[in-house]
């Protein structure tokens, strides 16, 4: 499943993949597309902090998975 | 809320450093390098003043220096213990202006290593390097309040970034830098130091042999002087009140509202130097939450990108891992009292739970 907050600014991209998460529990993998500078070092951090795993790919992608 | 003065760095003159304020413009106004009788007496007040510092730093007075723009000493330092042809090691967690310093070396071919961060603020991968590198190391870290262990087996030239720091630094380096808004002295006023002079070239334009150009204020010297001893005389009742009010607070944070990346332990995060405390909320937008806090009446500083006019995330909080989104900080003052804190993380978990 592909979330895509481009164009949005930090918390935003963050808020959508909490939001994508909840509402689609049967889904183990993500793709986030995100231009935000803050994206990455918060990516990280939600992803230590909830139990994910996440991976930087090809700019503006990121892929997220539980 | 009255008479307090809020979470943000920044702190009012020190109530005894006021009282003297006047004074020390009537008595120390003249030039001290001049021969009249009133600048006989500003050179005695300026001895003074440096004897004071080498006291409570525990600095040779002769390796003592005063800027009137503290982040002057950032250049002063580094730049005058760092030959073009050498690197200079910097580690992530930096102040901004050592990076610009780092900047200007890459401009003219210089090399520079940066060293990484854990979640902890310990710096990593630090190598010995050669005996003309040079390492920007840093006291107290001033977004975090992370106390760095001193460095181990450099075996160059050490500029020592001191700016958070209200101690004495007893450790190896060449070139130190105080700030006197730190002690609730005069903002602005640097107390540079040159452990070694035969390591520093001025890379300053400069005529004579002096290190620093120019005259920092007298007056506000003198000033920043009676505002480190007091500080330093309250340090102990200070460090025991503020050290209660920052484990009450990052308990609430983590019990009360949650979803929150905390900087540091009270172990590394908390070292009687101005109590810094920095945390992070999952999914708050923090320039909602200063702005909500402040209409609450509560001041608070943040290292999230959307408080910034560059529109980028604190440095240090993404080279430590933390978060940086919904982040705060505060520092903790003297006047902060049990009722002001609970008021405060009142309204914090309410605004919170609001925007959540």
């Amino acid at each position: 499943m592909i979330i895509n907050s481009l164009g949005k600014r930090c918390p935003q991209p963050i808020i959508d993949i909490a939001r994508a998460l909840a509402a689609n529990v049967e889904i183990s993998e993500f793709e986030l597309l995100s231009d935000d500078p803050a994206t990455w070092p918060d990516l990280q951090a939600w992803a230590r902090m909830t139990g994910h795993r996440v991976e930087q790919k090809e700019s503006p992608r990121y892929l997220i998975w539980r | 809320m009255g008479s307090v003065t809020g979470f943000q760095a920044e702190t009012p003159l020190h109530a005894k450093a006021r009282e003297v304020l006047l004074a020390a413009f009537d008595q120390g106004w003249a030039d001290p390098r001049k021969i009249h009788q009133a600048s006989r007496k500003a050179a005695i007040l300026r001895d003074e003043a440096r004897e004071k510092f080498g006291e409570l730093l525990q600095l040779a007075p002769d390796s003592i220096h005063f800027l009137g723009e503290a982040a002057l000493g950032f250049h002063l330092g580094l730049t005058g213990l760092l030959a073009r042809s050498h690197t200079l090691f910097l580690p992530a967690i930096s102040r901004q202006e050592v990076f610009a310093t780092r900047q200007s070396h890459e401009y003219v071919d210089g090399k520079a290593v940066e060293l990484a961060s854990d979640l902890k603020g310990s710096v990593l991968d630090l190598v010995a390097g050669e005996a003309e590198d040079v390492l920007a190391w840093q006291a107290v870290n001033g977004e975090t309040g992370i106390r760095l262990a001193e460095p181990e087996g450099f075996a160059g030239r050490i500029f020592l970034d001191a700016t958070s720091s209200t101690s004495p630094e007893n450790g190896e380096w060449d070139a130190g830098l105080w700030e006197s808004g730190t002690w609730a002295g005069p903002r602005g006023i640097g107390v540079f130091a040159l452990r070694s002079p035969t390591k520093w070239r001025n890379p300053l334009p400069h005529l004579d042999s002096r290190v620093v150009p120019g005259d920092a204020s007298l007056p506000l010297i003198l000033t920043s002087a009676v505002a480190l001893e007091h500080w330093r005389a309250e340090q102990e009742e200070r460090n025991k009140k503020v050290r209660a009010l920052n484990e009450k607070i990052r308990h609430f944070v983590t019990q009360e509202i949650g979803d929150v990346d905390i900087a540091g332990t009270m172990e590394s995060a908390f070292t009687g130097e101005p109590a810094k405390l920095s945390f992070s909320f999952l999914y708050i937008d923090a320039e909602r939450l200063v702005s909500e806090l402040d209409r609450r009446g509560f001041a608070v500083d943040s290292g999230s990108a959307c408080t910034s006019l560059e529109m980028k995330p604190s440095h240090v909080l993404a080279a430590m891992g933390l978060l940086t989104q919904g982040n705060i900080r505060l520092t903790l003052k003297m006047e902060h009292d049990e009722r002001y804190v609970d008021s405060f993380l009142a309204a914090l978990k309410e605004v919170v739970s609001e925007q959540r």
